[in-house]
């Protein structure tokens, strides 16, 4: 049992912010953070409107979760209402305590445990990021994959059946814009997914049955998530990346499905994995038609189980459900009142974009919290735009100054800390559910005063992948980086140095019917065709196998850091298919799944003020961890010759015809006699009895009576002919006529 | 070429007559008035172009088995005439196991009853009652005895009676506190489970104990084992008989089921032997409260001993889940006068709400187990306390029902119906043990139910009512071996009845391609069934379900191959369609050309032979 206490003190307060500047561990101690000196902590007591302080001089807002171990040494100041609001709250605490141990014996010990929590962001596109984080842990124990309190039961038995140690499942639509949301942030790294179905999975099993272990799985989620997941069984759909994808080699398959529909029949299997599903919690927001309205959604499953605990006790799994979607909030309000300009940042509410409130946190959930992610350099822009002295920010900058209203106070405001660079850091407003319930429903807005412009932070290097080349027969696969630091010139600067090398690795997969020619790689750096020893440092190709398996590539390219573009390109024949191998939609063309370009010397952390709160918080503990920055490319859609698909049976009666002709000719000829009929004619121009004869022997022949030897042999031939002559111009008449009026 | 060189002497004859008739005129021995060259020609016939064509014709003949061959699709070649004998056969007479009783008199001396018992009469009388209750059932009991018992008879009067066979030995109960079930129950097993093996240690027994029992009428106790007792003062034995006749067929023969208790036929077991009980705690709302169970205890200390006993009939695994948010979707209403929300008997089919309860099937069970859900429903807060109205207006005791073949549900009320009103959220209630095991005898008495066996312990038959100790296991032993008949009996019927489905289906669909893998499985589940029966009609019960089992889970999986599910064989009309364009054609080519060298050869010959008849004469 947890009790979360909230102590605020409005940050406006004079004596507050005036100490601010002394306000160190001397001022505030906590036992067990003492040495973290950064951390001050506002409290905040009254409920006015909250506005954001600037940000050199905002450090940290903080929680403290429980109450006994914190001691305080405050200055006097602080004490009395913090007293006071102590003793309130054991008051209120005492006799619910109370109350539970006469019914029933609270749980305690080490449980299952929930987390939901909400990333809300808007982006530089007018545009909102919203990103849903539930975390369950089933902790090790023996009764794991069979008696189960919270964790979901299917992903237990999942993971003890096929021997999982790590597994991601990803359902995506739409394409994740880098450039304008962002390359770098942990959400882009982790979140951003390639359109369709993504699966990849570590095993515990020996190597040899990996394979198997692989198809049982995929036909098991196929069954759970309600999606052709079981077309990643057939070993031209998966492959084993062994170094470029992911760091942690060995038993790892990676599947994808780039040409799977994403809809709710994936997201209801997937909201039943939470123990309050979407009638209560942060997942209530999810209204299907406005989620499924955005530009970019998915949905993510990725699952750990600590397989380093003796055999002997079940692992413990920690499962992490993420849902990110990025909607285009409509406000007519703001546009109203500031029409005519555009650039205004929409104003948005969380019932203006999901069509729905929260009503207090699923009940089940240890914590439940949402956060506000807004990029620290508005406030520096608005710093700018307001045209002030750094000392009157310090207090006029939250009266009027800042360029957005929030309608509800943040609980904690945590600043990111980025010690190398200005750029790209954020400050994060959090909101606790639990004091909303349903009277007075969570509902946070977010309304801009100012115009302001910003631009996300960017990987070092953007990819995009196209398609050379023309017609059904060949073509080229073309990778291509852009410095995304080209524009920016300072942040540019900074790599340019002789010895500076830009690590970048590309991990591709390629269907087995686009015949990729590996030895026709080649690479241009800043437009200039180089030699491949020179920038590529390690590369490992699988060559596909005819209906057997797809042909991989994984590479390490070591560029310079001041270039500008570098591209790869590979050569392909497209290959031939057996007329059971098309799909459904074959003329629509076939999908090369994305590449995934990752950069192992970047790492896309959020160097947050580690404090309890935060740790407790599994979104952020995920957004501190040190991930490689890392990010798809388009999928190709390679058109391929597709057949005509009734051609069996065409040619089937062609062939038979034309044996039967044939065979039908080579059997007359056989019977045929050859002999008399040339003695016939023979005799026919050299004795004119013989051609009586001939005309008697053809009369007798039709069955028609005789008639006189020199008439019908002098006649009968023009006659013949002509009739023959007749037939065939009536024959092509009519097929002129058909042709003419059936096109 | 070889064609033109010789066609003179076929194809010249119309022409070689009258050539003939014009420069040979005066060596011909006729005159050449007299040669018609359309009615006559002067040589044989050529038979060359006539045996070309009837050669193509019969090696088309012949070919054509040749191609039915390879068009053919591969059968395995299936017993059918055994699949029919079995299901036939199993229809037709259902298996019938042998059963062993054994009646022991003790204490009946000359005084009590006016001579001494004679066991002979005694064992025909009780065998004509049996006959008598056997034939009374109307439906025969699918895995009973029928009239296939045997029964021995021991008197035993202060320990000097006749031992007629090895399992009693006189004077082994000597002294019987009848006080105590348990107690008796124990002392009869250890004094009659040295019975020897001839009936694999399946011997039924019913003692019946004249003595100072209690004071009022006879008390009649079936035991744990596969013994039960009757007990008073002053019993009359003959008056006994009835009570013992009926305590064999009715509960030892037939389990004590009563007439609309579950059919033995729905056993709940998967066709591959296996059952996964899965039981789901739902909070309706967990805003009010919710609760949580320790079941991994509950597992290991309560629910073990059932799985171990129910071993030889199958393989049960265990898991459990707690869900939330789970509302029923019937109604119910408020009842004043009993203080509840009241749902009744005709809500029942409406309680289980498949949208909200996701009690998924289990991952971990492969494709044919059986899954039996048990679900333990807390109501939320304005709907507490939450009772089940039986049709008779009473409160129902368990407050649960049972749907067959899908498992249990049972609704328990917390103690306290009052909405927790703090601030903040409600915490997690973990149930009390005590709550628990309750909860655990209804769901018990559930899976009883389930396998088709009474939930209470009172049996009322026709001569009285039998007190029926319960197991600590949750079964009795002759419980176990009621299922474990019921078992092989219905996963034989099972077996013959896909057999005879799938014998029927693969004779209907001469193109379906069959695997030898399936005539296998058919072959193994024939024998497999032979063996059952043959093990059934000795009496041995668990290699009898054991092969049982095998057989219809072979069965099934000849039934349900990967290959006849699929709809890809051709059909005729496919073969036909593809062939045609080719067989069409030439098949007139060559019949036309064969027919009309036919008719020409007879032309020609029928001419030839008018000329020889015309030489003929003249000569």
């Amino acid at each position: 049992m947890t009790i979360q206490i909230r102590k605020g003190k409005r940050a406006t307060e004079p004596q507050c912010l005036g100490s601010q500047r002394s306000l160190n561990s001397e001022d505030l101690l906590f036992p067990n953070q003492t040495g973290d000196s950064k951390a001050a902590v506002y409290f905040q007591l009254s409920n006015g409107r909250f506005r954001p302080p600037p940000a050199h001089r905002l450090i940290a807002h903080h929680i403290v979760d429980t109450i006994a171990p914190i001691f305080f040494r405050v200055s006097r100041t602080m004490w009395l209402p913090l007293r006071l609001t102590l003793l309130l709250l054991f008051l209120l605490l005492s006799p619910r305590a109370l109350l539970r141990s006469g019914s029933a014996a609270v749980v305690s010990g080490e449980e299952e445990e929930f987390h939901e929590e909400l990333l809300l962001k808007p982006l530089p596109d007018r545009k909102v990021l919203a990103h849903f984080h539930f975390h369950s842990i089933a902790p090790p124990s023996k009764s794991n994959g069979r008696h189960h309190h919270l964790f979901p039961k299917a992903i237990s038995q999942l993971v003890q059946k096929f021997r999982v140690k790590e597994m991601e499942l990803s359902f995506t639509q739409g394409r994740w814009n880098y450039e304008r949301w962002g390359g770098f942030d942990p959400i882009s790294s982790n979140n951003a997914k390639p359109p369709g179905v993504e699966l990849w999975a570590v095993f515990d099993v020996p190597e040899d049955q990996v394979d198997a272990y692989w198809k049982n799985l995929t036909n098991s989620l196929s069954g759970l998530f309600c999606a052709s997941i079981n077309f990643l069984e057939s070993s031209t759909m998966y492959s084993a990346p062994k170094w470029s994808f992911r760091i942690t080699p060995g038993r790892l398959r990676y599947g994808t499905l780039p040409r799977e529909a994403v809809c709710t029949e994936n997201l209801t299997p997937w909201l039943k994995l939470l123990p309050c599903r979407d009638k209560a919690g942060l997942a209530a927001l999810l209204d299907r038609p406005s989620i499924y309205k955005g530009f970019y959604h998915s949905q993510r499953l990725y699952l750990t189980s600590n397989a380093s605990v003796p055999a002997e006790t079940v692992s413990g799994i920690s499962l992490e459900q993420t849902l990110t979607v990025v909607l285009q909030p409509n406000s007519p309000s703001s546009s109203s009142i500031h029409s005519g300009e555009s650039n205004f940042q929409p104003s948005w509410s969380l019932s203006s974009i999901f069509g729905r409130k929260i009503s207090g946190k699923c009940v089940l959930a240890q914590s439940s919290i949402v956060y506000l992610q807004l990029e620290k350099s508005i406030f520096s822009e608005q710093k700018d735009n307001m045209d002030n002295g750094p000392n009157s920010l310090a207090s006029e900058g939250f009266a009027g100054g800042s360029g957005f209203e929030m309608s509800l106070d943040p609980d904690i405001v945590i600043e990111e800390e980025n010690q190398s660079q200005h750029k790209g850091s954020s400050v994060l407003y959090g909101f606790w559910v639990e004091k909303y319930n349903e009277s007075q429903p969570f509902d946070l807005g977010l309304k801009w005063k100012y115009p302001v412009f910003w631009s996300s932070r960017q990987a070092p290097l953007h990819a995009s992948r196209f398609l050379m080349g023309s017609g059904n027969e060949r073509g080229a696969i073309a990778i291509l980086f852009k410095s995304a630091n080209s524009a920016d010139s300072s942040s540019g600067s900074r790599h340019v140095s002789d010895g500076c090398e830009l690590q970048v690795d590309v991990f591709q997969v390629v269907p087995w019917y686009i015949k990729v020619y590996y030895h026709s790689l080649q690479i241009f750096v800043d437009d200039e065709a180089k030699p491949i020893g020179d920038f590529v440092h390690k590369i490992q190709v699988s060559p596909s196998k005819d209906k057997t398996s797809p042909g991989m590539m994984e590479m390490l390219l070591k560029l310079p850091c001041d270039v500008r573009s570098a591209a790869l390109t590979l050569e392909f024949d497209k290959g031939f298919l057996h007329i059971d191998e098309y799909p459904p939609d074959a003329n629509q063309g076939y999908d090369i799944p994305s590449a995934v370009i990752s950069f192992p010397s970047f790492h896309s952390v959020m160097h947050l003020l580690s404090n309890d709160s935060i740790r407790k918080s599994p979104l952020l503990s995920r957004f501190q961890e040190k991930n490689r920055v890392q990010s798809y490319t388009e999928v190709l859609l390679v058109p391929l010759t597709t057949p005509d698909f009734s051609m069996p049976y065409n040619v089937i009666t062609i062939t038979c015809t034309v044996f039967a002709l044939f065979f039908g000719s080579l059997l007359n000829v056989l019977r045929r006699r050859v002999g008399e009929e040339e003695r016939y004619l023979k005799a026919g121009k050299k004795k004119g009895w013989l051609r009586v004869l001939l005309s008697r022997l053809l009369a007798k022949l039709r069955g028609k009576p005789m008639e006189e030897p020199d008439q019908p042999s002098s006649e009968s031939a023009p006659l013949i002919g002509k009739k023959l002559v007749l037939k065939v111009i009536l024959v092509a008449v009519l097929a002129v006529a058909w042709q003419f009026y059936s096109t | 070429m070889a064609e033109i060189a010789e066609s003179p002497s076929t194809t010249e004859h119309p022409l070689g007559t009258v050539g003939a008739s014009r420069s040979k005129a005066s060596s011909s021995a006729l005159r050449e008035s007299d040669v018609d060259p359309k009615t006559m020609r002067t040589t044989t016939p050529g038979l060359k172009r006539l045996f070309l064509t009837f050669s193509v014709l019969l090696s088309f003949l012949l070919g054509f088995p040749f191609l039915w061959k390879t068009v053919e699709i591969y059968r395995s070649p299936l017993p059918f005439g055994d699949m029919d004998a079995l299901s036939k056969q199993i229809e037709s007479s259902p298996l019938q196991f042998p059963c062993h009783f054994q009646s022991v008199f003790l204490n009946f001396d000359s005084r009590s009853s006016g001579g001494i018992l004679d066991p002979r009469e005694l064992r025909s009388s009780i065998l004509s009652e049996m006959t008598k209750l056997t034939s009374q059932t109307l439906e025969r009991q699918c895995g009973s005895c029928g009239e296939n018992f045997t029964l021995s008879v021991v008197v035993d009067s202060d320990g000097n009676g006749l031992t007629p066979n090895c399992s009693y030995k006189c004077g082994a109960l000597g002294a019987l506190n009848l006080g105590d079930g348990e107690a008796v129950d124990e002392a009869l097993r250890s004094a009659l489970d040295e019975s020897c093996s001839d009936y694999g240690g399946k011997l039924y027994t019913v003692v019946v104990v004249n003595g100072d029992g209690a004071g009022e009428g006879p008390k009649a106790l079936v035991g744990k084992h596969r013994h039960g007792w009757i007990s008073g003062r002053e019993l009359d034995a003959e008056a006994m008989i009835g009570r013992m006749a009926e305590m064999f067929v009715k509960i030892f023969m037939n389990g004590g089921r009563e007439d609309g208790a579950i059919h033995g036929e729905f056993m709940p077991v998967g066709a591959d032997g296996r059952v996964v009980l899965s039981f789901s705690l739902l909070n309706a709302n967990p805003d009010d409260w919710f609760y949580d169970w320790d079941f991994q205890k509950l597992d290991d200390t309560l629910l073990n001993p059932v799985i171990e006993a129910l071993k030889p009939i199958a393989n049960i695994s265990v898991e459990s889940q707690v869900l939330y948010h789970t509302p029923k979707s019937s109604f119910s209403y408020w009842d004043e006068s009993l203080g509840s929300y009241i749902f009744s008997t005709k809500d029942l089919p409406f309680f289980v709400n498949s949208n909200e309860w996701h009690l998924d099937t289990s991952v971990a069970a492969g494709g044919r187990t059986k899954i039996l859900q048990f679900v333990v429903y807390v109501p939320s807060a304005n709907e507490c306390p939450l009772s089940l109205q039986l049709p008779s207006g009473e409160i129902s005791k368990t407050n649960g029902f049972i749907s067959p073949m899908w498992g249990g549900v049972m609704v328990w009320n917390p103690q306290s119906c009052i909405k927790y009103s703090g601030s903040g959220p409600p915490a997690r209630l973990l149930m009390h043990p005590d709550d628990l095991h309750r909860i655990f005898e209804v769901l018990m008495g559930q899976l009883r139910q389930l396998f088709g066996l009474k939930s209470d312990s009172i049996y009322v038959g026709a001569a009285g009512a039998y007190k029926l100790l319960p197991s600590e296991k949750g079964f009795t032993e002759w419980e176990l071996d009621v299922l474990s008949r019921q078992h092989t009996c219905f996963n034989l019927h099972s077996s013959g009845t896909t057999l005879g489905s799938l014998s029927r289906l693969v004779q209907s669909l001469p193109r379906m391609i069959i695997k030898d893998e399936i005539g296998k499985q058919v072959k193994f589940s024939l024998e497999a069934a032979q063996l059952a029966q043959t093990n059934a009609s000795v009496g041995l019960y668990e290699a009898s379900a054991a092969s049982s089992r095998q057989a219809r889970s072979l069965a099934e999986d000849a039934f349900f191959h990967p290959s006849i599910m699929s709809v890809s064989y051709f059909s005729f009309e496919h073969c036909f369609a593809v062939y045609s364009p080719f067989f069409l054609p030439v098949s007139l080519h060559v019949l036309l050309a064969a027919l009309r060298e036919w008719r020409r050869y007879k032309q020609e010959k029928a001419k030839y032979v008018r000329w020889k008849v015309k030489q003929v004469k003249a000569a």
